[in-house]
């Protein structure tokens, strides 16, 4: 190389340092979520971002895939501190995403609301669980976070078993047991049940909501009240009860949830009662029969909620790009979009949904909600009581604990919160 | 003159531990005092702490989880120490004394090794193997059942009856590596001379076991029964990937219980209260081994 070629390279690189946009880049958005990749949320989500990214060239998006227990278990830690990112998807409820709102860690939403118009995508039960009053208690108060998507809980049915046994889908208890009776007299245990897990709570919370009317949730869920324990007693009974016909088994103490819905996929047992997040794992996996949801018999109350939220940390450096974010993630494309994937949608244009599993899905949640029918998870109200209820649960069903002890167990820690709140 | 000279190096040695105990004061000793200040106040994790005085102990007295939890530590105890020294020790000379002299150094080796693998492996990915082998339609009822024993089949970790023995035979071989790697390591210091005086004298295999290798080894076995002793009081990992303390609380251990406070509960402080309780029974179990050993040592063995 000549010296005068030299020379030239230094120059032209040195112009190249000038030239480049170098402060420009320094302009970093930082995105959590923890939502799987190959979810519904996680594909639109992971849609919409590469759109962001499009249309401002001049960010550089730093998106970080996080799991549910870390921010479950260190969440408020890390909103706490600088490494908080620009915007994160975050769990709904007066122990995670109320606590923290009430720490005053989060970015009131109420201005962006109407500024955005998420106020026309939204409507005011899709964000009782946005608003978290000053004590963290969900319903009224300041929007805090948006959720973008519903969940709720069914039974999940093999339709070739169900046409098979000739049995048709239950719209009452009673057909419902009935259906267990048959398929119980051909062998087969009806109902898979992950009793050491989620699954096992939400049967359970589902059978005490068919004896819930409107006070006992809003009571039950607000910690207004000592628990009356009637509708849980209900519930017990009847598990016991399901237990003794061999409608569900013993054995489902020592099944976690993926036991559980292997019991389903695999076609030994044809009814699952779990949440919509199955879905994409159902749709992927079972490819030797034909499947649906069916919503376990209740008056008015179905174990379900709006999704998780989108918060913005009080620190968020990029508050403006958090908020177009969510924007994207309410626009019709990415509500449709989301459908198409097998999600739940809150705003999908229904002429563009292809994928009956979305669509069934959304138009399911769209009932449940109108009829203001979201009665949440039964482990809400009370920290910890996630586990509290898979611990007495199990208890319950190898019978270790008879109904009434039962009630008696999960009141003394609810009754305890209650009165120390 | 020269004496002096020799206290004047030692106080410059002095220098060079002082990032030793600056690290001693910033990871052990602070969090130690910090949790122990905890332990008298209601937090939630953020937010400021809010002085209750021994309120979380009188809950503690009375808290049937936590009593519940010490007594199924007992279990531990007798599955993280007992049940593997045991074990270790008789595996141990057998390798030593009997697989290495019949066959050969490298098969012992192997056997050493293969014993050693659980401690190398994750107990996250372990956990989850054991799930799959216990769980009700798991590996071990498949067994059972082919061979013709359906009717042992059992709901192994979903059942109060044996779910605590489940999650200890998972430690008992997670535990039985280690205390093996230990023995095998101390029987290489002693003199064969010994084992062949007592060979020429008639003693068989156990005979020598017992008056040769265990009195021998008392050092090891004090090494290995005091770390193993503490592990147990802090044992957690198996519990978490295994039962997550249930059927109904049946495998729950302190540490599950300090960790379901601190983070699920939010009730940081009572969290804190129980892990000094933790704390000071590890504390107490060390001192008394270690005088206890030094109590041998005096004695001259």
């Amino acid at each position: 190389m000549t010296s005068l070629s030299k020379v030239a390279l230094v120059a032209g690189a040195s112009l190249m340092l000038l030239g480049s946009p170098a402060f420009a880049q320094d302009k970093t958005f930082n995105i959590w979520w923890y939502e799987g990749a190959d979810s519904a949320q996680g594909i639109t989500w992971t849609k919409a971002l590469e759109e962001l990214k499009a249309n401002h060239p001049d960010v550089t998006v730093n998106f970080e895939q996080k799991t549910f227990d870390q921010l479950q278990q260190s969440g408020s830690m890390i909103l706490n501190s600088a490494e908080a990112p620009d915007v994160l998807e975050y769990n709904k409820g007066n122990a995670t995403a109320g606590l923290v709102a009430s720490q005053g860690l989060l970015t009131n939403l109420d201005d962006a609301y109407t500024a955005e118009g998420w106020d026309k995508v939204l409507n005011e039960g899709q964000l009782v669980l946005s608003r978290y009053n000053e004590l963290g208690i969900y319903g009224s108060g300041p929007i805090w976070g948006i959720s973008t998507y519903g969940e709720y809980v069914s039974a999940f049915y093999n339709i070739d078993a169900f046409e098979k046994a000739g049995v048709k889908v239950p719209a009452t208890l009673e057909e419902l047991t009935a259906a267990f009776d048959t398929f119980k007299a051909q062998g087969v245990t009806p109902l898979a049940l992950g009793g050491a897990s989620t699954s096992g709570q939400h049967l359970l919370a589902s059978l005490a909501y068919t004896k819930a009317d409107d006070t006992w949730v809003q009571n039950y869920q607000g910690l207004k009240a000592p628990l009356d324990g009637a509708p849980y007693l209900f519930a017990a009974q009847t598990l016991t009860d399901w237990l003794a016909k061999g409608y569900i088994t013993k054995d489902s103490t020592g099944m976690n949830d993926d036991d559980a819905s292997l019991q389903f996929t695999s076609g030994k047992s044809p009814m699952y009662v779990s949440g919509t997040w199955n879905l994409g794992n159902f749709s992927a996996n079972i490819k030797d029969f034909k499947w649906g949801q069916f919503v376990i018999p209740t008056p008015k109350y179905s174990v379900g909620s709006t999704g998780n939220l989108w918060i913005i940390p009080k620190g968020s450096k990029n508050p403006e790009l958090a908020k177009e974010f969510i924007s994207l993630l309410l626009s019709t494309k990415y509500q449709t979009e989301q459908a198409n994937n097998g999600g739940v949608s809150f705003a999908a244009d229904p002429a563009g949904v292809t994928n009956p599993v979305g669509a069934n899905a959304s138009a399911v949640f769209a009932q449940i909600a109108a009829k203001q029918g979201l009665g949440f998870y039964p482990d809400w109200p009370v920290p910890g009581y996630y586990d509290v209820l898979n611990q007495k649960d199990t208890g319950l069903l190898q019978g270790t604990l008879s109904p009434e002890q039962f009630v008696d167990e999960i009141k003394t820690v609810y009754d305890d919160a209650q009165a120390s709140q | 003159m020269a004496v002096d000279s020799v206290a004047r190096h030692r106080r410059g040695y002095y220098l060079y531990l002082i990032p030793g105990f600056l690290g001693l004061i910033l990871i052990v000793i602070g969090p130690q005092i910090a949790n122990f200040v905890l332990s008298f106040t209601a937090w939630k994790g953020v937010g400021t702490p809010r002085w209750v005085g021994a309120q979380n102990y009188q809950r503690l007295l009375t808290d049937d989880q936590f009593w519940g939890s010490m007594h199924n530590t007992l279990f531990y105890m007798l599955s993280m120490t007992v049940i593997p020294v045991l074990i270790g020790l008789v595996l141990a000379s057998l390798l030593f004394d009997y697989v290495r002299d019949q066959f050969s150094e490298r098969l012992s080796s192997f056997f050493r090794a293969a014993f050693y693998l659980p401690q190398i492996l994750p107990l996250t990915v372990a956990g989850v193997l054991w799930g799959w082998i216990l769980n009700p339609v798991g590996v071990a009822n498949a067994i059972l059942k082919m061979v013709g024993l359906g009717a042992l089949a059992q709901n192994w970790i979903g059942d109060a009856t044996y779910a605590l023995a489940a999650v200890s035979l998972v430690i008992v071989w997670v535990q039985v590596g280690y205390c093996l790697v230990v023995f095998m390591a101390g029987l290489s210091r002693i003199d064969p001379a010994l084992y062949e005086a007592a060979q020429l004298d008639g003693a068989g295999w156990w005979q020598r076991l017992v008056a040769i290798t265990v009195p021998m080894l008392a050092p090891e076995i004090f090494v290995v029964a005091l770390t193993t002793l503490i592990a147990a009081l802090k044992v957690f990992a198996p519990v978490f990937v295994l039962t997550q303390g249930g059927p109904d609380d049946a495998t729950l251990a302190p540490s599950y219980l300090t960790y379901f406070h601190f983070f699920t509960t939010q009730r940081v402080g009572y969290a804190a209260a129980v892990s000094t309780v933790q704390m000071i029974l590890t504390l107490g179990l060390a001192v008394i081994f270690l005088v206890f050993q030094q109590r041998q040592a005096e004695r001259g063995v």
